[in-house]
């Protein structure tokens, strides 16, 4: 038995803001949330990349301290865009913790934070007292599940726990494998998301890698550069982003508001390199999500490319996207805005989509002033748009060659 | 050491670790203030710094059946009082 699933509620903890109007403000003013790397006092000093996607405004908690003991900053961010989403959601109480209501939440490694304070007890650690800093609570704060547990706890959910870790696919596999837990009745409604702290290990990584942009250092807002033939690389970035999935006969039933419905979902991963982007993986993977929702490639209004603006990803995305969807649907690529949310970003962009469906705009890719040719043979969107849009693709990459593909469609 | 001391000091202890002001003496902690095995690893901490002695892990295990703020007076008042630094019960 497969059933209809839908979205009844979204938030979103963003560079570019916090919440809906702060969020649709930023996408229809061009507001970029890309700032100055901060220094750390650990690595940072050695990054070529001194841009970081940044939440650079203040967030107040009310978490009582039964919860926050066990919480570093990524699940401050997991747990705030959770509550938002049940509070918009209303669901009963009584379904919330009535074992229908799951999650799919995750992070990319939970909290480096909490990490880095464990690694320098290891390297510095003169006597038993430094070993004894290591918190009865570390690992419930840095383990790779601790956004969903502790979303579970905070709010006694008690249905079951998916936890997906594949880097920058992690949001949009946790709303994939959420719809096909509503889909096919193993839970009737699933909470979905994915965050990341602020964290200069992984700008390390990818500036070791050559990944990062560095051209734009002293001009923050002007990268990333998706698709732009001045693109230099990536910007990592922090975030989160939270959707309620219910089945659609029961949110109907109960009067909720539905934001869109999530009409089909693949995943699949290119069997090879773990860093490289696959042209054949990331086709299939487009195709797979098309087949799954039932629907052809022209009824796509508008797709959300994953483009991180590093030279070969954006060409390959271009490519695929290219060749599955045509030349007719309007491509835009969110991290413009906001750099790479790695963990949220599937979620966050999920998020943008459902905006833009429910204002009828389509947001153009940020500092795209000159489209690269090789990157030419999609619809790309330079100044905001008024469009409807019925049905979007959102589409993300990640390393370790896992790809995904979600569609979903705004109720008519 | 007095037992007067020691009750100060984890009554500090719990306004300060665990956000719990003036717990009552002889309540269920877990049910009470929602102190969990969590907490009382970060007490047992608290304790050895208060005595400026480490506790052998048999000491800790005794800690497990630990329900009351009374309870935890009294571990507190036998570890000191084997240790040599809390005055003999009248």
């Amino acid at each position: 038995m497969e059933r209809r699933v839908v979205i009844t509620a979204c938030s979103a903890i963003s560079p570019i803001g916090y919440g809906r109007k702060a969020i649709v403000e930023s996408l229809l003013n061009g507001v970029s949330g890309v700032a100055t790397l901060r220094e750390d006092e650990l690595i940072s000093r050695f990054i070529h990349s001194r841009v970081y996607g940044t939440v650079g405004y203040p967030m107040t908690y009310d978490f009582s301290r039964q919860h926050r003991k066990t919480m570093g900053p990524v699940a401050y961010y997991a747990c705030q865009v959770a509550k938002d989403a049940l509070e918009q959601a209303g669901l009963p109480q009584e379904f919330v913790t009535g074992g229908r209501l799951g999650i799919a939440f995750g992070s990319i490694h939970g909290s480096p934070t909490v990490q880095r304070d464990i690694y320098r007890v290891f390297f510095e650690a003169k006597d038993k007292a430094a070993y004894q800093t290591i918190g009865a609570v570390d690992y419930l704060k840095s383990m790779v599940h601790t956004t969903a547990v502790n979303i579970s706890k905070m709010f006694g959910i008690t249905g079951r726990i998916i936890s997906s870790g594949t880097a920058c696919t992690t949001a949009s596999q946790s709303i994939g494998f959420g719809y096909e837990a509503v889909k096919y009745g193993l839970q009737d409604a699933m909470l979905c998301g994915g965050a990341d702290e602020y964290d200069t290990i992984t700008v390390a990584v990818f500036d070791n890698l050559l990944a990062c942009s560095t051209s734009f250092n002293d001009r923050p807002s002007q990268t990333p550069r998706p698709f732009d033939r001045a693109r230099d690389g990536l910007v990592v970035a922090e975030g989160a982003g939270a959707v309620m999935l219910e089945e659609y006969e029961f949110a109907k039933k109960r009067g909720a508001t539905i934001l869109a419905e999530v009409i089909g979902f693949a995943c699949n991963s290119n069997g090879g390199d773990l860093i490289l982007p696959n042209l054949e993986g990331i086709t299939q993977t487009l195709k797979l999500g098309l087949e799954n929702a039932k629907i052809s490639a022209d009824e796509v209004d508008l797709v959300s490319a994953h483009a991180t603006a590093t030279k070969m990803g954006d060409i390959i995305e271009a490519q695929a996207t290219g060749e599955v969807f045509g030349a007719e649907p309007y491509v835009v690529a969110l991290k413009s805005y906001m750099g790479h949310t790695m963990a949220a970003c599937g979620a966050i962009e999920t998020i943008l989509m459902i905006y833009m469906m429910q204002e009828g705009f389509v947001a153009p890719t940020l500092n795209l002033e000159e489209v690269d040719e090789r990157c030419a043979m999609i619809k790309h969107v330079q100044q905001v748009i008024e469009h409807p849009v019925r049905t979007a693709a959102i589409q993300n990459f990640a390393f370790g060659g896992v790809n995904t593909s979600l569609l979903i469609r705004k109720l008519t | 050491m007095t037992r007067q001391e020691i009750e100060a000091e984890v009554r500090r202890i719990f306004l300060s670790e665990f956000e719990v002001e003036n717990p009552e003496p002889d309540v269920n902690l877990r049910e009470a203030y929602g102190f969990d095995s969590i907490d009382a690893i970060e007490l047992l901490l608290g304790i050895e710094k208060f005595l400026g002695s480490e506790l052998t892990q048999e000491e800790k295990k005794q800690a497990i059946e630990i329900r009351t703020l009374t309870q935890i007076i009294d571990y507190i008042e036998e570890l000191a009082r084997k240790r040599g630094v809390v005055a003999e019960r009248p």
